[in-house]
């Protein structure tokens, strides 16, 4: 028998968001759960002086491991920052284009990448189910050049038309709409990460793009996951699913309290195929 | 200047010159003791129908001790700015404080959605980042500020921002309108009698909150010597005249931490939590906040000694607050 590795849905995202972390660049994650996971676990494995900073106002920490499993603004999150101010002059670091990307997830997306993080269902005013709101998400969105968007790979939430519109992705898609609307030039989604698939943005047509799959998907079992048709890439590439060693990490170091990855799907995938396990 | 869009939400049309008033005829220049309980304190400056705002969160140096005693006097009708928030929000609303919430982010569980759909709450969209810096309009004591987000979104819509062609360039900028709270709560480490109060580490806005707001009552972890506060004036958050009251609150934001002090009481989570997934927020209520009389007697009582050094114990960091 080969062995066998499982993980949630959130670890698939966070590992893989860990690996597309660029040591030379400025991050701004969303201050709890995956988006920080991910960020954590790329500086704690591959880029251990990657900068980031959170909303807050913790300027490049450097936390120390294992986390509580309260994250929130928690000393040992902001544990030997370069500085430590508030969220006026964060933001302000991105306003000014320092941030490179900003990590978020997001409860919708639709395929300009635009995302909701307030209510599902229902109408504004009578929602069927209320969230806690963008947070620091649309500034974060808004200002940093690129966003890597979290969420996962379901029907429900790759969706044709948003309930809300939180945050701005491409807005309608049209050439310089963030820029007619007021956004920094030249910002954007970039890439939207999924535990089965990964998708970027056509520089065109500023459609979402599928670019890669796990091994144990096919780009037609995506498609199915999907409510609106995604442009395909030429070539879809191949993920790399997490690793045992990214999970140990995660699960004994970054998360020991389970709260960020609890909630996720389990998936059981073969070693060495890289093809669900039966 | 033209307005191009605007949103819908609604907001208090920033009144610096009232605010210049208020300051004039009631605000304190002295260097005089403001130290006095939280039932005097809440009671002599949260009015019910007050605009409020807090600093942090109820899980990170937000003020508890006193968001409870607003309740145990039971003010009604506040209006609260939610960012940065977490179970902040829904606590005031579980005890009939609020009625209308400026949303950035808040644990939105069974009593928002509940609230909400019964009419009995009514939320304005903003993000974190926009109620912050309409509190730093505050503070500049000007009208409004123009800034680079919200801008093409739903939230814009449900915001009371505006998108107006700015007068040099003609781009399109949003200006969202400068926060005057009524009242303000703020947490802090240390304080002097005076009201020269220090905040240790990230904080999300004290200082632009405390000069944005009428009346600021500070809640301190530690009576500290003015003198103490002029051998280190680089580290004073908010000096004395722009505040009301002092509190001494040890624990003030139990259940939560304050770092450099003391950890989380993780399982008073699990409890906020359960209750209210059970629509038992008032027995909640009831324990931890009608059934004392104050924050001393809620942690004599109902949390106890040994609790308190867990906690203690649980902050492994004071490098940086403390040294």
């Amino acid at each position: 028998m080969s062995d066998q590795l499982s993980f949630t849905d959130i670890e698939a995202n966070i590992c893989t968001i860990a690996n597309l972390v660029e040591e030379d660049k400025l991050y701004f994650a969303q201050m709890a759960g995956a988006p920080l996971m991910a960020i954590l676990l790329a500086k704690h494995s591959r880029t251990p002086n990657v900068g980031y900073v959170v909303e807050e106002g913790a300027v490049a920490p450097s936390p120390t491991f294992p986390l509580p499993r309260m994250m929130l603004g928690a000393s040992r999150s902001h544990y030997r920052a370069v500085a430590w101010y508030g969220m006026n002059l964060v933001d302000a670091h991105a306003a000014l284009g320092f941030m490179d990307y900003g990590l978020l997830a997001c409860l919708q997306v639709d395929r300009f990448g635009n995302f909701n993080s307030t209510h599902i269902g229902g109408t504004y005013e009578q929602p069927e189910r209320r969230f806690g709101g963008p947070g620091g998400a649309n500034e974060i969105a808004s200002q940093c050049w690129r966003t890597l968007l979290m969420t996962k790979l379901e029907k429900r939430k790759f969706v044709n038309r948003l309930d809300f519109m939180s945050s701005p992705g491409y807005l309608d898609g049209t050439p310089g709409a963030r820029e007619r609307a007021g956004l920094p030039a030249n910002t954007g989604p970039y890439k939207v990460i999924t535990q089965e698939a990964m998708f970027d943005f056509d520089e065109e047509t500023r459609r979402m793009r599928l670019i890669a799959t796990m091994p144990w998907m096919t780009v037609e079992q995506v498609l199915a996951k999907v409510e609106f048709q995604p442009l395909i890439a030429d070539k879809v590439e191949r993920m790399e699913p997490p690793t045992e060693e990214q999970l140990e990490t995660i699960r004994t170091l970054l998360d020991p309290g389970g709260l960020a990855v609890s909630r996720g799907e389990w998936i059981t995938i073969d070693s060495a195929t890289g093809q669900r396990a039966a | 200047m033209e307005v191009i869009a605007a949103g819908t939400g609604e907001y208090r049309a920033p009144d610096p010159d009232g605010f210049r008033e208020y300051v004039r005829t009631h605000k304190d220049r002295r260097l005089v003791s403001k130290l006095m309980s939280e039932q005097e304190a809440v009671s002599r400056f949260v009015a019910d129908g007050d605009y409020m705002a807090f600093d942090q969160n109820i899980a990170v140096r937000g003020p508890a001790s006193l968001m409870r005693e607003i309740i145990r006097q039971r003010r009604k009708d506040l209006w609260i700015a939610a960012k940065f928030t977490w179970t902040d929000a829904s606590l005031l609303v579980a005890g009939g404080c609020v009625t209308k919430i400026d949303v950035g982010w808040m644990a939105a569980g069974r009593t928002i959605n509940q609230a909400v759909r019964e009419g009995r709450l009514k939320l304005i969209e903003w993000s974190n980042g926009a109620l912050a810096y309409r509190h730093l309009a505050g503070a500049l004591g000007v009208h409004f500020l123009p800034m680079r987000y919200l801008a093409g979104t739903d939230t814009f819509t449900q915001s009371g921002a505006k998108m107006i062609e700015e007068p040099f360039t003609g781009a399109p900028v949003c200006l969202v309108p400068a926060l005057y709270p009524d009242v303000a709560i703020i947490h802090v480490h240390q304080c002097d009698e005076f009201g020269n109060a220090r905040v240790l580490g990230a904080g999300v806005a004290p200082m632009e909150i405390a000069m944005s707001s009428r009346k600021v009552i500070i809640s301190t972890e530690e009576i500290i010597d003015n003198e103490t506060i002029r051998r280190q004036p680089q580290r004073t958050t908010i000096p004395y005249y722009f505040v009301d009251a002092v509190v001494h609150a040890p624990f003030g934001c139990y259940p939560g931490s304050t770092p450099g002090l003391y950890g989380a009481d993780i399982e008073h989570w699990l409890q906020w939590g359960a209750a209210e997934m059970q629509g038992k927020t008032d027995e909640y209520l009831d324990k931890w906040v009608h059934g004392v009389s104050s924050h001393q007697e809620m942690l004599d009582k109902l949390v106890g000694e040994a609790k308190l050094e867990q906690m203690r114990q649980a902050e492994t960091v004071r490098e940086g607050y403390y040294e």
